[in-house]
């Protein structure tokens, strides 16, 4: 079986975040990057179903080239090979454009699964999957917090409010989104990355997957006008001082609620 | 001008609460913007609810009503949103950024070739355009979208509009919709209700939550709980801890997690994502203490803290302790 993962590389979790000139995105030089977090857990549940059978893993990523590093961490934790989509017209693409584009390579691969997860952490917009899903006429769902196959059945139990879930069944090849938590995802190990410098990283461009002019800023629907810090509100009243002090400070409010 | 269609969702035999709010968003925007409001109610025996959602903002209601809709099914739904798009002529489709809206909603936008938002704040009519405003970056920042397609499929956050609560006049147009079980590729199973929860933070008046910010799973033994024991509280978690596998499931506050409003709620290295948010903001007073003095967190605090959580809890916890004792 052949199990494609869709990995996006973003600012790492603990980033500063400066608004850029054109107020439409983050300055993004000059600091760190990482897997997606959710995506991290939608390559270890491939991994998974790997080391319990047989299964081609393979992650792809669209990005410039430092994606390359992400790829790179996906071989080190185990995936087989990688396709890393590299090129200028696939920048600014909205999520549509990203689902093209990797609709583009799932069609030159016919996987039997294809993971993703279940948002990004920058964009966060939890358009993909089910984009995906709908560019290749394949049944999909999101939010998945356990994922069983048998007879080519995939069995998907998904997050609902409240902490219910609900248990969905796709036939066939299908697109599952999944949730952060559904698995313990493992680190890459010494041999691990060791073996992952002989592991394929195939380069991919837009004109090679047949879709030169339907990606990318000038092709996407939605853009960002304005980007801003959210407003403060009424603010919470801050105290500063030392540990000793802002202890002092918190201890008289609670007992102004009463609570002491 | 097009129109705007409201697809609304059934929950527990009635129509919910977030559709109101997208009633409420849609009727403000059809009447800055020109755009005459539609709704879709989708399901299996319908009528009646479509006939209230019509009278109290859904504007033109078409229902669909087949068995394969009474739950919710990607395919199915999203061939009866197809049909009240064509029916209705809208630009504008609005679900609510719900389990099943999150779910189909993108697929929708990706088959009519439409501009896709999701979990927007609010859309609004600014200049004659459609703005969408949503947050970015786990809450961090605030982003204003514009679309330039012809359609645009929007998903709106529960609870972040008021409900629409007036009245309007509103016919039903009942869709023929023909949906083939041997065809459908996706099946609903079942619901499988929330296992009782070992912990209970509903009932604590206290809560001293950690986040990803404590830093280590041995932390919340030595740091967290004895300030939640101090002040006679329950220790909660926010979702990455709990994702990291450092507590049980049961200690979660937030959507997907426990709702809670207690007297006093204190997080510390929770930087804010809006999904906790949604689990405490309610709470009688919140205590924030956080390291980056950005964190959304201080939106919703009473008070707060830019610091070392690592030195600022235990130097509050000794502080109770000496208080209760005093």
């Amino acid at each position: 079986m052949k199990i494609m993962v869709c990995l996006k590389q973003v600012p790492h979790q603990d980033a500063r975040l400066d608004i850029n000139s054109e107020g439409n995105w983050i300055k993004d030089d000059g600091i760190k990057f990482e897997i997606n977090s959710y995506d991290l857990y939608a390559l270890e549940e491939a991994l998974r179903i790997k080391d319990a059978g047989e299964a081609d893993v393979f992650a792809v990523s669209i990005g410039p080239e430092r994606t390359t590093q992400a790829l790179r961490t996906a071989l080190g934790m185990g995936a087989d090979r990688a396709i890393h989509v590299k090129d200028p017209e696939a920048e600014g693409s909205d999520s549509l454009g990203i689902a093209r584009i990797l609709a583009a390579v799932a069609a030159q691969e016919s996987p039997d699964l294809i993971l993703t997860g279940f948002m990004s952490d920058d964009g966060n917009f939890s358009a993909v999957g089910p984009m995906l899903a709908e560019l290749l006429d394949l049944p999909h769902t999101t939010a998945a917090l356990k994922v069983a196959r048998s007879d080519g059945t995939t069995t998907v139990d998904r997050e609902m409010e409240g902490g219910a879930h609900e248990v969905v069944a796709l036939t066939g090849p299908c697109v599952v989104a999944v949730q952060t938590g559904l698995n313990q995802v493992r680190y890459a190990s010494l041999k691990g990355i060791m073996a992952a410098k002989k592991k394929p990283l195939d380069v991919k461009t837009v004109a090679e997957l047949g879709l030169s002019g339907r990606v990318g800023g000038a092709a996407a629907k939605v853009k960002i006008q304005s980007l801003a810090l959210p407003p403060k509100g009424k603010g919470a009243e801050m105290l500063k001082g030392s540990a000793n002090e802002i202890a002092a400070g918190l201890v008289s409010k609670i007992k102004e609620l009463g609570l002491l | 001008m097009g129109s705007v269609l409201i697809v609304a969702e059934i929950q527990n035999g009635r129509i919910r609460e977030a559709s109101y709010e997208l009633a409420s968003v849609a009727q403000r925007v059809g009447s800055a913007s020109g755009r005459s409001v539609h709704s879709l109610v989708a399901g299996s025996g319908v009528e009646s609810l479509a006939a209230e959602f019509a009278k109290r903002g859904g504007g033109t209601v078409h229902t669909a009503d087949h068995e394969l809709l009474a739950n919710y099914n990607a395919e199915a739904h999203a061939t009866a949103i197809k049909a009240a798009v064509e029916a209705s002529g809208a630009d504008l489709i609005l679900l609510s950024n719900t389990p099943s809206g999150w779910d189909v909603a993108p697929r929708i936008a990706a088959a009519l070739e439409a501009g896709f938002v999701s979990d927007c704040f609010d859309v609004t009519v600014e200049d004659g355009s459609l703005a969408f405003k949503r947050r970015v970056f786990n809450g961090k920042l605030n982003a204003h979208f514009s679309a330039n397609s012809e359609k645009v499929v929007a998903t709106v956050q529960p609870g972040a509009v008021k409900p629409f609560e007036g009245t309007t006049d509103g016919a039903l147009q009942p869709l023929s919709i023909a949906i083939d079980a041997g065809a459908l590729r996706s099946r609903f199973v079942e619901v499988k209700q929330a296992e009782a929860k070992g912990v209970d933070l509903s009932k604590a008046d206290i809560i001293v939550s950690g986040g990803r910010g404590v830093g280590a799973p041995e932390k919340f033994e030595e740091v967290i709980k004895p300030l939640a024991e101090a002040l006679g509280g329950a220790m909660g978690a926010s979702r990455p801890v709990v994702d990291a596998g450092w507590l049980p499931h049961a200690y979660q506050v937030g959507s997907s997690g426990q709702v809670v409003s207690p007297k006093l709620y204190v997080a510390a290295g929770i930087s804010g994502a809006i999904q906790h948010l949604v689990g405490m903001k309610s709470s009688n007073f919140i205590i924030a203490i956080n390291k980056d003095a950005d964190a959304p967190i201080f939106e919703v605090a009473n008070v707060g803290v830019v610091g070392d959580l690592l030195e600022i809890v235990p130097a509050l916890t000794a502080a109770v302790r000496s208080a209760k004792g005093a």
